[in-house]
């Protein structure tokens, strides 16, 4: 293509200049032509001067002797004039009969010379002199008929010349116009087959290059000739080519990497590693193409290496013969540096034993090691492939030796773990255990403590019955043991009530209202305790929740508030919504509760109140919120006041 | 008034320095040449040296061609010539009745700076002898030329011819030496007078005149063509054209003017030059201080 252009830049050039030569070449005849004009104007000049010189000379010759002649320096100025004016007509170039006038006018003014000379030098009678003047006169008519003549042939001369010159600079404007066009055409057709040679490949190349963007790999250009283009082509396919060998190694490659998650995958499920053993085999055997697959570990129960019974491609007879010594394992090992053992031609290879390889009708091998770090665990071992092992293959092995590496010594290390784990259940159990025997030791204690008040007043009374006659005395001391008993019984009852839970009675309940009812019923407590009530009741609508369990969170609530008011303070109950719950606050300004007993107060049988409860109101409280979904928090200072903060969630019957 | 005095002083000293610029005070100088030969060839010959001069000497040199010879003695004055290339006779006349001095001389072809003149007529006019002229025409050149007109009148006269105007038919002037060779050749005349310079230019030009022509006398030798210059002239003017022209063989640029003036060189001229035309005078029984020309 290169060559082409050259050629058709050089034709073009060529053409331009034969264009060029031309116009020049028609320049230059229609400028000597119009040269050639020119100079016969000039001659026309020179003849005209020649006629006006040999007029003067006449003249002067007429004049001579006369009163009006001139003097001879401005005859001979004259005569010297016209000699010129005939030697200037010579110096052009001339016809061969314009030649021949000149010679025979030139020839007259030598004679018309010597004759005027002769008639002014001579000095003669009147007569001669007379002839004499005749005679110069006669040659100077002569002369001047000549000129008249040469006119005629010079104007003619001219006006064929000028039709020439008209005719020229016509035809030169013709061919000019013709060589122009016949360039510009020919141009043209050059630019064009240019172009079509140009764009015919690269459209060629463009609709290759769109096959292949849209995934057609290997699509080759139909466009082939001996030119830069067809090099190019020619490359483009083999590139074409190249991306598809390229993208199917890369397929394949995916395929072998896909195939090899499929294998590790199965290894990561560490409980049934032994049992993933015969399907990797198998799995790896197909990803390589290999007629045998097997994996040799240390047994430490045989002391060496031997091959997994899950071995591809060999029978359980074949499979027992792949074994060999720990010290002939790590020697391997180590001479191999760590990196796979490959032969392609296992029978002429000394590392292989000939009695195996025979047995086992092996043609090539390829193994990878299983280690961690310098530790040899074993070797991952495939044979007889379809073709020869590749540095890919013995990558590939490399990747899943290291992974069965890694999932055999995760195997282990999960078994060992396993076992930290029963070891440590059983050792929480027992702790459990214990600690639920000191539990149910304090509770049975504080439950003894609680019954044994009564039963001692009881017994006590009950011995005094013995021996009391008094009936009045008896009642007044049975009455006692009744009371006694009954307060027994609600110790009993109320822990009851604390191990087990009543179902809630739902009901739709204005939490407002259920206070206000609450305040009614403790208000001899509140006025005997010169306690200042507030309450401060938001708004918010109605909720779901067990009427009388409430009632009883807030009376105990309420108590403890009261009970740590003893010389009378301001009870503050407030209510408010906050999103989806209703808080209630009850603050005192009584004596707070220490810091070190806050975080026990809702502890079972924890009081402050030592005889006075029993120390399962908080407890059985918390219970109770808990049971509604909601909760209690506590603030408190201690001299300044506590306050308790119920949060029930904001229900309506469908939701609840 | 001294300032005044010193301001003339200083106006008088610039004008002396710009004489110098000025030259020779005069910006061109007329030289007069006779009608040796045709006119228009005589001027021809001599425009050359005319130039070449002007260039040398810094002065233009206008040429002034006469009609006749005597007409150099005449008009010399009237048309302010300062020199003029005369004819040996004129010369003499020029030395006797005008203020002028001989320069240089013509050195010709063959060496000598003498011309002859000669009696010559057609080889086929059967004339041999004076005594056959008789009756005849006569053509001459100028009476004021020595080889044209009083070689030959001495020369009859030596040979018993008292009177032309009666010995011949008829006689004329033709006032060039060429016309009157012109003449005899043209069957215009049977006898003519011409000089021999000017005859062995037109053999040279036309060799069958050798032919033609026959030569019945020979004068003696005289002097050529010999320039002489106004004597008021300034002397440095003359002695400088009298350099120029004695230096001319040594100057390549002139070489060409040499050559178209047909002479090798110019030599010094003196009046002592002038003696043999004297004799010839005396001989053709002129007076040449009563001596009419015309």
């Amino acid at each position: 293509m290169k060559k082409r252009l050259i050629y058709a830049l050089v034709l073009l050039f060529l053409l331009f200049s034969l264009g060029a030569g031309v116009t020049m070449v028609y320049i230059y005849r229609v400028t000597s032509d119009l040269q050639s004009v020119i100079n016969l104007h000039r001659i026309e000049i020179i003849r005209q001067n020649l006629v006006i010189n040999t007029q003067t000379v006449q003249s002067n010759l007429y004049t001579t002797g006369t009163i009006f002649g001139k003097e001879l320096d401005v005859i001979v100025e004259n005569v010297t004039a016209l000699d010129d004016s005939i030697h200037g007509c010579k110096k052009c170039h001339h016809s061969r009969e314009m030649t021949a006038r000149l010679k025979d006018v030139e020839r007259n003014v030598e004679q018309y010379k010597e004759a005027i000379s002769y008639l002014i030098t001579t000095t003669a009678n009147p007569e001669r002199v007379g002839r004499l003047k005749m005679v110069a006169v006669g040659i100077g008519d002569r002369l001047l008929s000549q000129t008249q003549e040469m006119a005629f042939i010079a104007d003619k001369s001219l006006s064929m010349r000028t039709i020439s010159a008209i005719k020229e600079i016509n035809n030169s404007k013709n061919i000019l116009l013709a060589t122009l066009l016949l360039t510009l055409v020919i141009a043209l057709i050059i630019a064009i087959t240019l172009t079509k040679q140009i764009t015919r490949p690269v459209y060629a190349l463009v609709a290759a290059t769109r096959m292949i963007a849209s995934g057609h790999l290997g699509y080759k250009a139909s466009y082939d000739d001996k030119t830069e283009f067809g090099e190019l082509a020619k490359n483009f396919n083999a590139m074409s080519e190249r991306l598809k060998e390229e993208r199917e190694h890369i397929t394949q490659y995916i395929e072998q990497l896909a195939g090899l998650y499929d294998i590790t995958l199965s290894l990561y499920k560490i409980t049934e590693l032994e049992d993933a053993y015969s399907g990797i085999c198998r799995e790896l055997a197909n990803l390589l193409k290999v007629e045998q697959c097997t994996l040799i570990l240390y047994s430490d129960e045989q002391r060496m290496f031997v091959a997994h019974p899950s071995a591809y491609g060999l029978s359980d007879e074949q499979t027992p013969l792949l074994k060999f010594s720990r010290e002939k394992g790590e020697e391997l090992f180590r001479q191999a540096q760590g990196l796979p053992v490959v032969s392609n031609d296992v029978l002429n290879d000394e590392r292989f034993d000939p009695a195996v390889t025979h047995v086992l009708n092996e043609r090539s091998v390829l193994m990878a090691w299983l280690h961690r770090k310098e530790k040899l665990l074993g070797v991952l071992r495939v044979a007889n492939k379809n073709g020869i092992f590749t540095e890919e293959d013995a990558k590939l092995l490399t990747i899943l030796a290291s992974h069965i590496a890694v999932a055999r010594e995760n195997a282990l290390l999960y078994e060992y773990l396993q076992d930290q784990m029963f070891e440590l259940r059983d050792t929480q159990e027992q702790l459990i255990q214990s600690a639920k025997l000191v539990a149910i030791g304090e509770l049975a204690s504080n439950v003894a403590h609680e019954i044994n008040n009564p039963l001692t007043s009881i017994i006590g009374f009950t011995e005094l019955l013995k021996s009391e006659g008094d009936i009045h005395r008896i009642r007044i001391r049975l009455d006692i043991i009744e009371k006694e008993s009954l307060r027994a019984r609600d110790i009993v009852r109320q822990l009851l009530r604390f191990a087990r839970k009543s179902p809630l009675q739902l009901m739709e309940i204005d939490v407002n209202e259920v206070l206000r009812e609450v305040l009614q019923l403790i208000d001899v407590q509140v006025k005997g305790n010169h306690v200042e009530v507030r309450e401060e009741f938001g708004q918010f609508p109605q909720t779901v929740g067990d009427l009388n369990q409430l009632k009883q969170v807030f009376i105990n609530i309420i108590n403890n508030a009261i009970s740590a008011m003893p010389d009378g303070g301001r009870l503050t109950i407030r209510t408010a919504r906050l999103g989806e719950y209703i808080l209630i606050d009850v603050e005192d300004t009584g004596v707070g509760i220490p810091k070190e007993i806050l975080t026990r107060i809702f502890e079972p049988f924890f009081t402050t109140k030592k005889e006075k409860g029993t120390g399962l109101g908080l407890s059985i409280s918390y219970r109770i919120i808990q049971d509604h979904g909601g909760r209690i928090d506590v603030e408190s200072y201690d001299g300044e006041g506590t306050r308790f903060t119920v949060r029930l969630p904001l229900r309506t019957q469908k939701t609840s | 008034m001294k300032m005044k005095g010193t301001l003339v002083k200083c106006v008088v000293v610039f004008l002396l320095l710009l004489l110098p610029l000025k030259g020779y005070g005069q910006q061109e100088l007329l030289i007069g040449l006779i009608p040796e030969e045709n006119i228009f060839n005589q001027m021809d010959r001599y425009r050359p040296l005319a130039a070449y001069l002007s260039s040398k000497l810094g002065m233009k040199i206008r040429l002034t061609i006469l009609s006749r010879y005597g007409d150099v003695i005449d008009k010399f004055d009237s048309r302010k010539m300062d020199g003029a290339f005369f004819e040996v006779f004129t010369a003499v006349l020029a030395m006797e009745k005008l203020s002028v001095e001989p320069i240089v001389t013509k050195v010709n072809l063959d060496g000598t700076s003498t011309s002859r003149g000669y009696i010559f007529v057609r080889q086929d006019s059967g004339i041999r002898t004076v005594k056959d002229m008789k009756g005849k025409r006569m053509a001459f050149v100028d009476k004021a030329t020595v080889t044209g007109y009083l070689f030959a009148v001495s020369f009859l006269r030596e040979n018993g011819v008292k009177s032309i105007e009666r010995y011949f038919k008829e006689y004329y002037f033709t006032g060039s030496h060429d016309s009157a060779i012109y003449s005899v050749l043209d069957n215009r005349a049977d006898i003519g007078a011409a000089d021999g310079e000017v005859y062995l230019r037109m053999v040279e030009k036309d060799p069958s005149i050798k032919n033609e022509l026959f030569f019945v006398a020979q004068s003696p030798p005289v002097p050529d063509t010999t320039l002489c210059l106004r004597k008021d002239l300034p002397g440095e003017v003359k002695s400088k054209i009298k350099e120029i022209l004695l230096n001319m063989d040594k100057d390549p640029e002139s070489k060409e003017v040499l050559r178209n003036l047909r002479v090798i060189k110019f030599r010094g001229a003196s009046k002592d030059d002038f003696l043999p035309v004297f004799e010839i005078a005396k001989k053709a029984g002129v007076d040449i201080k009563s001596y009419r020309y015309k």
